[in-house]
């Protein structure tokens, strides 16, 4: 190598940035005091400057969309998808077509909800109580009467409320349904005559000189 | 940066395009500008680049995260144009780079002897080998470091060093050719 491409090397060195402060010194030095050294050094730099002092050209419009159109589909798991098609977000597009009909579904939708809930209330309504409550056999021997009530704190001693049925063997039943506590009653035969239970567990006084019959209705 | 980057790059290969548009958005001038210096053709350049963001996408899941994405689209940015330039008929001859740039202009047409400038270096990049065309891109428009152009080049820092000062230099010898002077 001669001295001339050795000077060459450090000038490229010196372009790359990679001489040290002494080295570009002494290099500057030489260049300045050597016109063949100073015009290869200018040249070269020149050169360096307007390749990295150049335009850089604008992109042209459109070009992201224009990748994003030519994408492949991406490969999505059958997870993901059923994923994405319950959760995923999505732009819906309307007309006034599909809003018209998506109003008349609502106002239908409103209309069957409101009259569901309606007879909802007596459904719940009974469900809670069958499923709060049990259904009591009340039952009493009495073969010779002509009709027998069960009066009680449960239908507010009515006996209208209270009618039992007469079964063959001349036992008169009536099924009530109870939510669970704690009951007081007696039996009306043939209208008049209030008759406490037989076989009840428990009676109390009624502050009448009677005593009601305690029924526990439990879970 | 880094980290926002991994995480669009995950999200990309979750299948969530829009991330994708993200990345394309910030690389598309390097992209655009390296395909354009590389093929001195913007309408090729064009679709270069375009090609380099879909292979990209469809590479992503070979994307390893220890290194960094614009290099990696660096790299499949250089292998489309040097598939293009090989197809493609021969390089402008060097003398055929020269008698483009007029004298240099007063003051009121600097701006038309800047755009002829412009030209002219372009033709010259053009003129170029292959292999000098590409460090000169990545060094001197790109800015690019010798390792990183190592990562995108597959070449030792050492030889593209080498590469780069006979690229300097024959690039000054085709722009004086082309009237082009420091002065």
């Amino acid at each position: 190598m001669d001295k001339m491409d050795k000077e060459r090397q450090l000038i490229h060195e010196f372009l790359d940035g990679e001489l040290s402060p002494e080295e570009r010194r002494d290099l500057l030095d030489r260049v300045n005091s050597d016109p063949l050294l100073k015009r290869e050094f200018d040249d070269l730099r020149s050169v360096v400057e307007m390749v990295e002092t150049g335009e850089r050209l604008a992109v042209p419009p459109a070009f992201t969309s224009q990748v994003m159109r030519r994408l492949p589909a991406p490969k999505v798991s059958f997870r993901k998808r059923v994923s994405s098609f319950f959760f995923g977000a999505r732009v819906l597009r309307w007309n006034m077509a599909t809003a018209l009909v998506t109003l008349c579904l609502v106002v239908i939708a409103t209309g069957a909800l409101l009259q569901m809930q309606k007879k909802g209330k007596v459904v719940s309504y009974q469900s809670s109580v069958e499923k709060s409550s049990r259904t009591v056999v009340i039952s009493f021997q009495a073969p010779q009467a002509k009709a027998v009530a069960v009066a009680g704190d449960f239908n507010q001693w009515s006996i209208e409320k209270g009618l039992m049925e007469k079964k063959s063997d001349g036992v008169w039943t009536l099924e009530v349904p109870l939510e669970p506590g704690t009951y007081h009653y007696m039996f009306v035969v043939d209208g008049e005559v209030w008759v406490s239970d037989p076989n009840a567990e428990l009676y109390r006084d009624d502050g009448f000189g009677n005593k009601n019959s305690v029924l526990r209705v439990s879970l | 940066m880094q980290a926002e980057e991994y995480s669009l790059i995950e999200q990309c290969r979750d299948g969530n395009s829009e991330a994708y548009a993200i990345l394309v958005e910030r690389y598309q001038g390097m992209v655009y500008n390296v395909a354009c210096r590389m093929i001195g053709d913007r309408d090729a350049a064009y679709d270069i680049s375009q090609e380099s963001f879909i292979s990209a996408y469809d590479g992503l899941k070979r994307f390893r995260s220890d290194s960094k994405f614009s290099t990696w689209l660096y790299r499949i940015t250089v292998n489309k144009c040097r598939d293009y330039l090989r197809c493609r008929k021969p390089d402008v001859p060097l003398d055929e780079v020269t008698e483009i740039l007029p004298s240099k202009m007063p003051d009121p047409e600097e701006s038309m002897y800047q755009k002829q400038l412009g030209q002219t270096l372009q033709r010259a990049i053009g003129a170029l080998p292959e292999d000098y065309r590409e460090v000169i891109v990545l060094k001197h428009i790109e800015g690019l470091d010798y390792k990183e152009m190592e990562s995108i080049l597959g070449v030792s820092a050492n030889a593209l060093k080498v590469r780069t000062y006979r690229a300097r230099e024959m690039l000054k010898k085709v722009l004086l050719e082309a009237g082009v002077s420091n002065g």
